[in-house]
């Protein structure tokens, strides 16, 4: 419950950030007599990096872009994976063998070196980032539906369907979607964070989007000026933690989703 | 039962740090112990591995670091001020018409591994770098003829009148050596034989992880007081200045700015800001070789003066460059500041958004829909530039960030691309780009750098790309290049240099940034005798002739003691903190699990 309640509170931030502080405030062209490498007091909430650019409000910043990867990526991520495990699971065959043979080339390619590769390779942008994000990452989730989808379409009323003349879309959309559709969800709330860890890693080898701020990217930031080695903490910490309290949340959140959908998962 | 998962997962964190220090420590410990009356060791920290010993295929810093050492040259440069001094060879004579000159060498000279070095090394290298056109020879050699005119006397006879000479600055190789790989493929030659005629010779290199040069016993100056110099490289600049503060290492070269600044207050450490005339420069597209697509606005003067106008470099260089350089708006040519001429007043590109803005109003680049970006003349395209900038660099985002905030206040647009240095090569080459930001490092010599912005540089084939990266150039700057490349007169010279980076810097096709420094720093407990070159301003390591080494002695004898004594102490300090660390995750576990008793 908690940790829905902070995933709320992090989207709630996110999307209202954009009323309530000004983009500009943190424009290094305007930052030019604020101190640099200020530690947190009252003026600066979390301090400055060394260009006086408040930590915080690039943290608040940074929250939307992360938010944003991480929700488009999964959305991607699962939009391909349904449609794979769907047709893979529920036509057989040939298909099948096809589709999963092709799944499981993605499943074994490593994931980061593939995706550094690709987002080095393809402009830098926030839409590279989820389109790397995805395609490295639909496999798993494929697998999943598709091995859902075969045990549902055995189901008496998938035959009875059959039987009075129902299409295939009909039987798809009517019979097999609803009964994967919890999974999916909980599949979807796992893959999140893993999206968002994945657009941090890309950002902190300098792969994002240069001139959007993400947590990734601050600490890629970070790094670049030393704050580690000159205990500049609150240039790190903060996006550090905002991660972890992130991907935490949406791991405990999608394990107990995942518990609620599925009572087989559920603990004495 | 959360709160116990988490003390655990905490105290892992914390012994595992621990751990980590208590072994870099040890480390430490093991390579600072010396016995009084073993080798003399300077270790020195970078960031950049050799890329190929070999003199014939390498071309970065850190090898002409080695073969500085390794090779001596004809002639010298000195340390303070690049004069011309006797290296290899004692004396030299010129002809009357100054295309003949004669040297001769010291009497007795030896390469490292006791061959006699004479004057048929020196003409052999000279005719087998011409012929076979060696990259770091070639500049030098390419009108050169020389003959042994005995053992100890060279003739060298060049086919152009040559401003440089009587300088004879490349490496000399043992012939003996490399003859035989010359026959073929020189280029492939690995090059670890270790033999030289410097003050320390290539003993072992591992790649990736550091490289080892000894003294050279048979060095004309004598052997170096030092025994030995390790180059140790760190794949981070944070950890190379722990090492330097904690004495594992004596030196760093190119520390962290940020870093830098800190350090700038230790007394035990000196901190070297060193200029070479290196500097970064914001290039516009000038789109002379016909290739690619750059924007049509910045054919106009006015719109690359109004881009000039528009970037602040005295916040850039306080900002970005943390104040570590020289503001220049300049060629940097040479490391010598003598070539580095002054801009009249009325000539200077100076921060004023109001004159920026008045250039473009004037030749009408209006915006004339109001989204805050101008458009070309008549309306059409808009003052949409593409950005590019180099992800290697540690400022590019701060000079990103500055620069196209400020062209957004004069209504010109940007969108910024980074790539790695092999990526933006090839976008530059294909001339792709309107503005991209990079950077220069010059010779002694002006005439290597002058000679990128002639037309002759401008790339016209992708697949071969050339110097002249931002595809400008006129007739009036190549007839003042070939004018100084042949002018024997040296203040005409200087002269017509200063009219060629004036001239330059009108166009503004380069808006030169700051001329940058490498940041240097060295402990002040260990050697002494540290020189920078050229004096004052220049590097005491990676200079141009690097004459640091042979000059450095270690102070005292007692010094390693003291080493191990701090190391000791910091040992204990280590342990106490642990037991303390252990301690307190003991309670913490001790407490939560009472805790749980309590919920229980």
């Amino acid at each position: 419950m908690a940790s829905l309640v902070l995933l709320i509170g992090f989207v709630i931030l996110a999307i209202i950030t954009p009323w309530i502080t000004d983009r500009a405030d943190f424009n290094a062209i305007n930052t030019g007599d604020n101190p640099t490498n200020h530690p947190p007091d009252g003026d600066y909430l979390l301090g400055t990096d060394r260009y006086g650019r408040s930590v915080a409000l690039q943290l608040m910043w940074g929250a939307r872009v992360s938010l944003f990867v991480g929700f488009a990526a999964t959305v991607l991520t699962i939009v391909i994976g349904v449609l794979i495990g769907l047709t893979a699971g529920f036509f057989g065959g040939w298909i099948d063998s096809v589709l999963m043979r092709i799944t499981d080339w993605f499943l074994v390619i490593p994931f980061l070196p593939t995706a550094i590769v690709l987002a080095a390779v393809l402009e830098r942008s926030l839409w590279t980032i989820v389109m790397v994000i995805g395609i490295t990452s639909w496999p798993s989730s494929a697998r999943l539906i598709r091995s859902q989808v075969l045990s549902v379409r055995e189901r008496l009323y998938v035959d009875r369907a059959r039987a009075l003349g129902a299409g295939r879309l009909h039987i798809v959309g009517r019979h097999i979607l609803p009964n994967v559709t919890p999974l999916i969800l909980a599949s979807a709330t796992l893959a999140v964070p893993i999206s968002i860890l994945t657009e941090t890693t890309l950002s902190f080898l300098g792969l994002g989007d240069p001139t959007e701020i993400s947590w990734g990217g601050m600490l890629d930031q970070a790094q670049q000026s030393s704050a580690v080695t000159s205990g500049h903490w609150w240039y790190y910490l903060p996006p550090g933690v905002a991660i972890m309290l992130v991907v935490l949340a949406f791991t405990i959140f999608g394990r107990a989703l995942e518990e609620v959908l599925d009572p087989r998962l559920r603990k004495r | 039962m959360k709160g116990r998962s988490w003390g655990i997962a905490i105290a892992v964190a914390a012994l595992g740090a621990l751990i980590g220090t208590v072994q870099v420590t040890g480390s430490a410990t093991a390579s600072g112990a010396e016995a009084p009356g073993s080798t003399v060791t300077l270790t020195v920290g970078l960031q950049q591995d050799l890329d190929s010993p070999n003199v014939t295929a390498g071309y970065l810093v850190s090898s002409y670091e080695l073969w500085n050492l390794q090779y001596a040259t004809l002639t010298d440069k000195a340390a303070d001020d690049f004069a011309t001094i006797p290296g290899l060879a004692e004396e030299w004579t010129a002809s009357e018409d100054g295309l003949t000159y004669t040297y001769t060498r010291r009497d007795g000279l030896k390469w490292s591994d006791g061959e006699p070095l004479t004057a048929e090394d020196v003409a052999w290298t000279i005719n087998t770098s011409r012929d076979q056109e060696w990259i770091n020879h070639s500049a030098t050699t390419a009108n050169l003829t020389a003959t042994a005119l005995d053992d100890r006397t060279v003739e060298i006879t060049t086919s152009v009148p040559d401003p440089k000479l009587p300088i004879m600055d490349v490496y000399i190789l043992p012939k003996h050596i490399w003859e035989g790989p010359a026959a073929g493929d020189i280029t492939t030659y690995e090059a670890l034989d270790g033999v030289g005629s410097g003050p320390f010779t290539l003993q072992e290199w591992k790649p990736g992880q550091e490289w080892t040069m000894v003294a050279n016993p048979n060095y004309w100056k004598g052997r170096p007081a030092i025994d030995q110099v390790v180059f140790r490289l760190y794949t981070e600049g944070g950890a190379m200045v722990a090492a330097l503060e904690n004495g594992e290492i004596d030196a760093a070269h190119d520390v962290p700015a940020d870093l830098f600044v800190e350090m700038q207050g230790r007394d035990d450490i000196v901190t070297i800001a060193g200029e070479q005339g290196g500097f970064t420069e914001l290039a516009m597209n000038g789109m002379q070789g016909g290739l690619g697509d750059g924007h049509p606005a910045l054919l106009d003067l006015n719109v690359r003066h109004a881009v000039a106008h528009a970037i602040n470099r005295d916040e850039l260089f306080e900002r970005v460059a943390l104040s570590i350089g020289t503001q220049r708006d300049t060629l940097g040519v040479s490391a010598n500041t003598e070539w580095n001429p002054e801009i009249p007043e009325d000539q200077q590109l100076n921060y004023d958004p109001a004159a920026a803005n008045q250039l473009l109003d004037d030749g009408g680049y209006l915006d004339t829909d109001g989204d805050g970006v101008r458009e070309m003349p008549g309306g059409g395209q808009k003052l949409i530039f593409r950005y590019a900038e180099r992800s290697e660099s540690s400022q590019s985002a701060g000079i990103r960030e500055l620069v196209t905030g400020w062209l957004a206040e004069v209504g010109i647009s940007t969108e910024v691309s980074v790539y790695d240095d092999t990526q933006l090569t090839d976008v530059i080459a294909a001339g792709e780009y309107d503005i991209f930001v990079w950077g220069w490092t010059p010779f002694v010599d002006p005439d290597p750098l002058l000679s990128y912005f002639t037309c002759d540089q401008v790339t016209t084939d992708v697949e071969s790309p050339l110097y002249n990266d931002a595809n400008w150039c006129s007739d009036e700057y190549d007839a003042l290049y070939v004018e100084q490349n042949q002018e024997l007169d040296h203040a005409r010279r200087v002269d017509l240099v200063h009219q060629m980076i004036t001239l330059f810097h009108n166009e503004a096709t380069y808006v030169v940034l700051y001329h940058d420094a490498d940041t240097q720093a060295y402990r002040t407990d260990r050697f002494e005798g540290w020189l920078r070159q050229p004096a004052g301003v220049g590097p005491v390591l990676f200079s141009n002739t690097s004459p640091t080494y042979f000059n450095l002695r270690p102070i005292g004898a007692g010094s390693g003691g003291e080493d191990d004594d701090m190391s000791t102490g910091m040992l204990i300090l280590l342990i106490a903190g642990g037991v303390v660390v252990v301690g307190a995750i003991g309670y913490f576990i001790m407490r939560s699990r009472s805790r749980r008793d309590e919920k229980e």
